[in-house]
């Protein structure tokens, strides 16, 4: 489909420009700010389903305007299978959250304006096909998330705010130095992606140290471990929408930076050390698996399985760098697939989260009982949600996670063995953690007189379950587009 | 037309900045201040505007002493653009005090010293530049003739009287070795020791005026002493006229003699993460701030390095010059409006959200974050940098952007998540003009870089 309206632009641009009007509306009622959050976010949503009709291999929807022509620095846009995937799933997920976000009284503008501005921040960096372009939204997602977490985050908010911050920073700073060494030997010098991929312009020693400026960057991002330390701080200080769109979003900045740079631009070096990638990713797995076992607090809990499913996806990366053949493809297929069903389930586990902290005003897995039984329609949620996130059959991440170990078991059988013990152990706590907490008979000294989910949750969680249920039964409304980009990528051709 | 009135053409924004000086003190000596104030501001209007209709062309004058260039004639525009919102400040600051026309003129004349030094060709413009904008310099910080104002006069008085006759003694060395004053004619020299010792005291002598690590120690207690408006002028002015010379400088030196940029880059690592570090443990904003400017000129090292390796070495010293004169007046009005001390500036979202907002932009483009002015410098040094190959300088830089954050949310922090805000002084009309434009200059620099990069 070619059309001359600037699809992408407007689907990017639409929540800012809702963002400004909050702004500028400053004195508004909280009704006026709803609205319009509601409509920019909706449609910027229309504007990502409409940009799924034009999609073909290569990178569709492509817009350039000139920038910096003495740098080679554009403003280029462009979507393929794998960014589409995260920029669907970034419209879904932020006008879920921006529904739930409607209730909160205090200061509701500028946390409105805030999450738009995210989102449009967002949104950029999938659809990105520039490094500069790529680089500044990269990082204004990080001072909008600075200013979510410390604005309306809880006790310890301002600690955690600093710290989210300055770790990232550190991250994204080698990010810079890894793209500045990809413009200065690229021949002639360019920031254009689509350039950068096809040939990718770095060898040897050069190629090494970029690619782990760029694992570093990511890898603080995703998280792996041991760079995740900012994680659990972040996840149990941020309010529920915050925590929604960090897990949700934010994390797939590093999963999708992996594909994209590591894997598209420095290739043979990935080949070379995709091995310990491979490590890293497993011993994550693993390393989430076990420490959210050990944690009483439900969202911390959720927080570090998803440093689980994020070494998951990694994996997947690290087999397609390793193996150019029909399990790379699979395992690459399978990783993109992980980004958008881990960013819905869990996603909707911290917006359920937030749901239950207002009810029973406290988050610990020991002091909850009874909630199936007090909050029927929560308690079915969050246990749906969780058994999708333990990887059910059925449920979005049994699809992802099938590729990923099917596509892994070709050349590591031991590393994808060790990963299915992570699986076990997932398993076993959020099964234990469902029996603690929601079953039993309630205790109603503790639990707040407020009905089930309301009208305005109900908007905000119904979408993400039937997602959820949806890309478990059929993978394949997401897979296909996934798919069709993931064959014809360059990296198969050696 | 002449030889001479050829050269005197191609200084004339350096004339017009003279004879901006000597307007100014007459109507001083007139008693009104205020007509100083116009005069300051045409004269640098009339310099800025000279300045960006010559941009392109590139001279020399007077033998090839001074040098109408890129570098030159920016360092004008930025400098005189500087100037105006100085004197605005100025003016807010200190407006009715005894002999407040004097300091205008004292800013232009400090504005040409340090346009001198950014075309230095020669090493008695060096001199002559240093001199003129230090001997301002201790003029303007002594103004309010407190206790803490003199303490800092003298303090940058001294210093500056060392350096300054290190300077002088050091580059007696190279004209005696190459047998002249002009910077080429250092080419053909074959004593690497003689020209070591005359870099060594050059060094010191911009270091001071930039206040570079290790020359910097008077920085602090003079910006705390000083008028705000002054301290603005301070990290400012001196700093990008010295830099700019170190530039002029640095692209005629014969590299293969000394290895000139380990030692730059050496200062460079020292000056920030001195800067920072230090920076992050104090409790009041003009010595923060002051401690970052000590941080901020590390980074102007880069692009020396990068000045005869690398395309992006002048474009890199020219954009972040630009971006750091317009954050750092910026972030200063901010200071001069709300008070010295970061508790001062608690809680300032609440009652003044632009202002904050404001605050905030110009703290995060020091720190270096897209889309703002200072990333554009930064992302253009750090390039410089690496083609020069000096990426383990780059990855300092960055490390040392990371503990800048840490220091800059020690006041973007309490400015929105605390609420009392102790200051109520009402709305300064001319630090509002002033904080404002360089909030557009902060944010259109960081957008609009092809303009600037040559």
């Amino acid at each position: 489909m070619n059309t001359s309206l600037p699809l992408l632009s407007l689907t990017l641009f639409l929540p800012l420009v809702g963002a400004f009007i909050i702004l500028l509306l400053r004195h508004s009622t909280s009704k006026v700010v709803n609205t319009v959050a509601i409509v920019s976010a909706t449609l910027s949503l229309l504007g990502a389903i409409g940009i799924g009709f034009g999609l073909d291999s290569g990178f569709s929807h492509v817009e350039e305007l000139q920038w910096i022509p003495a740098l080679d620095a554009a403003y280029r846009l462009g979507v393929d299978g794998i960014s589409y995937t995260a920029v669907l799933l970034s419209t879904i997920l932020f006008f879920c959250t921006i529904i739930y976000s409607t209730k909160k009284k205090e200061k509701l503008g500028a946390k409105m304006a805030l999450f738009l501005l995210l989102e449009t921040a967002c949104l950029g960096v999938f659809m990105s096909l520039d490094l500069l372009l790529f680089y500044i939204f990269f990082e204004i997602t990080l001072v909008g998330m600075y200013f979510v977490i410390a604005g309306w985050g809880h006790e310890n908010r301002k600690k955690a705010a600093i710290m989210f911050f300055i770790y990232t920073l550190i991250g994204s700073l080698f990010l810079l130095l890894a793209f500045l060494s990809l413009y200065i030997f690229s021949e002639p010098r360019t920031f254009d992606m689509r350039e950068l991929i096809a040939n990718p312009p770095l060898s040897g020693m050069v190629a090494t140290l970029t690619f782990w400026a760029l694992f570093l960057a990511f890898a603080i991002k995703t998280p792996l471990f041991p760079f995740h330390s900012w994680l659990p701080l972040a996840h149990t200080e941020a309010p529920a929408s915050g925590s929604a769109i960090l897990a949700g979003i934010l994390l797939k900045l590093g999963a999708y930076g992996f594909i994209r740079f590591a894997l598209q631009m420095t290739p043979d070096a990935f080949k070379e050390y995709a091995w310990i990638v491979m490590i890293v990713a497993v011993f994550s797995v693993v390393y989430g698996a076990l420490v959210a076992m050990a944690q009483t607090d439900i969202k911390r809990m959720v927080a570090y399985t998803s440093i689980n499913h994020m070494g998951y996806l990694v994996f997947g990366v690290a087999v397609a760098a390793m193996i150019p053949s029909t399990s790379g493809i699979h395992a690459l297929d399978g990783a993109t697939l992980q980004m958008f069903s881990h960013g819905i389930v869990t996603g909707l586990l911290f917006l359920l989260i937030g749901a239950i902290q207002e009810r029973a005003t406290t988050r610990e897995i020991p002091a909850l009982r009874g909630l199936l039984k007090a909050y029927p329609i929560l308690g079915g949620f969050f246990v749906l949600a969780a058994f999708a996130s333990l990887g059910l059959p059925g449920l979005a991440h049994f699809p992802a996670e099938f590729q990923i170990f099917l596509g892994g078991f070709e050349i590591y059988p031991w590393a994808v063995a060790i990963m299915l013990l992570g699986l076990v152990l997932t398993s076993a706590l959020y099964i234990r953690a469902i029996q603690r907490s929601f079953m039993g008979t309630p205790d109603k000294s503790f639990l707040v007189k407020l009905k089930d989910l309301d009208a305005r949750e109900l908007c905000a969680f119904i979408p993400l379950v039937i997602l959820i249920i949806a890309i478990g039964v059929f993978p394949n409304l997401i897979l296909d587009s996934i798919h069709q980009s993931v064959k014809y990528l360059s990296i198969w051709e050696k | 037309m002449g030889k001479m009135s050829e050269d005197l053409l191609t200084i004339l924004p350096q004339i017009i900045l003279l004879l901006t000086a000597m307007s100014a003190l007459v109507f001083e000596m007139l008693r009104k201040p205020l007509g100083s104030l116009y005069t300051l501001i045409i004269g640098m209007l009339g310099a800025l505007g000279l300045s960006i209709y010559r941009l392109g062309t590139v001279k020399t004058a007077f033998s090839g002493t001074f040098r109408s260039d890129e570098l030159s004639q920016w360092a004008v525009i930025i400098l005189s653009g500087a100037a105006i919102f100085i004197g605005l400040l100025v003016r807010q600051e200190l407006k009715g005090t005894d002999r407040e026309g004097t300091v205008y003129s004292l800013l232009a004349f400090s504005t040409l010293g340090s346009t001198l030094l950014a075309g230095s060709g020669d090493m008695m413009f060096l001199v002559l530049g240093v001199l003129i904008s230090s001997l301002t310099g201790f003029a303007l910080a002594a103004y309010p003739k407190t206790d803490s104002a003199t303490e800092g006069a003298v303090k940058y008085f001294v210093y500056g009287s060392v350096t300054g006759a290190i300077m002088l003694f050091g580059l007696t060395y190279w004209a005696g070795i190459s047998g002249s004053t002009l910077l080429s004619a250092s080419e053909n020299t074959n004593q690497p020791f003689l020209m070591l010792f005359g870099f060594g005291a050059l060094i010191a002598g911009l270091g001071y005026a930039a206040s570079l690590f290790p020359f910097h120690f008077w920085t602090p207690d003079t910006f705390e002493g000083a008028p705000v408006s002054i301290a603005a002028f301070l990290s400012v002015t001196p700093k990008i006229g010295a830099f700019f010379a170190l530039a002029q400088v640095m692209k005629i030196l014969p590299q293969h003699i000394v290895d000139y940029n380990l030692i730059l880059a050496i200062l460079a690592a020292f000056s920030m993460t001195y800067g920072n570090v230090v920076a992050l443990w104090q409790n009041s904003l003009i010595r923060l701030l002051a401690y970052s400017t000590i941080a901020q000129a590390g980074f102007f090292l880069l692009g020396i390095i990068g000045i005869n390796h690398s395309d992006l070495g002048i474009s890199s010293l020219i954009m972040f010059g630009f971006a750091y004169a317009a954050m750092n007046i910026g972030a200063f009005a901010i200071v001069q409006q709300v008070g010295k001390k970061i508790s001062h500036i608690s809680g300032l979202a609440y009652k003044k959200p632009f202002m904050a907002v404001a605050m905030t932009v110009f703290l995060l483009s020091l720190v270096g974050i897209p889309p703002l002015a200072g990333f554009a410098g930064k992302f253009l040094l750090f390039s410089s940098a690496i083609d020069s190959g000096y990426t383990w300088l780059a990855v300092v830089g960055i490390l040392n952007s990371a503990i800048s954050l840490a220091v800059y949310l020690r006041i973007i922090s309490p400015m929105f998540f605390k609420k009392q805000f102790e200051n109520e002084s009402s709305n300064q009309y001319l630090i509002q003009m002033v904080y404002i434009s360089c909030f557009i200059l902060t944010i259109g620099a960081g957008i609009a870089v092809q303009v600037i990069i040559v």
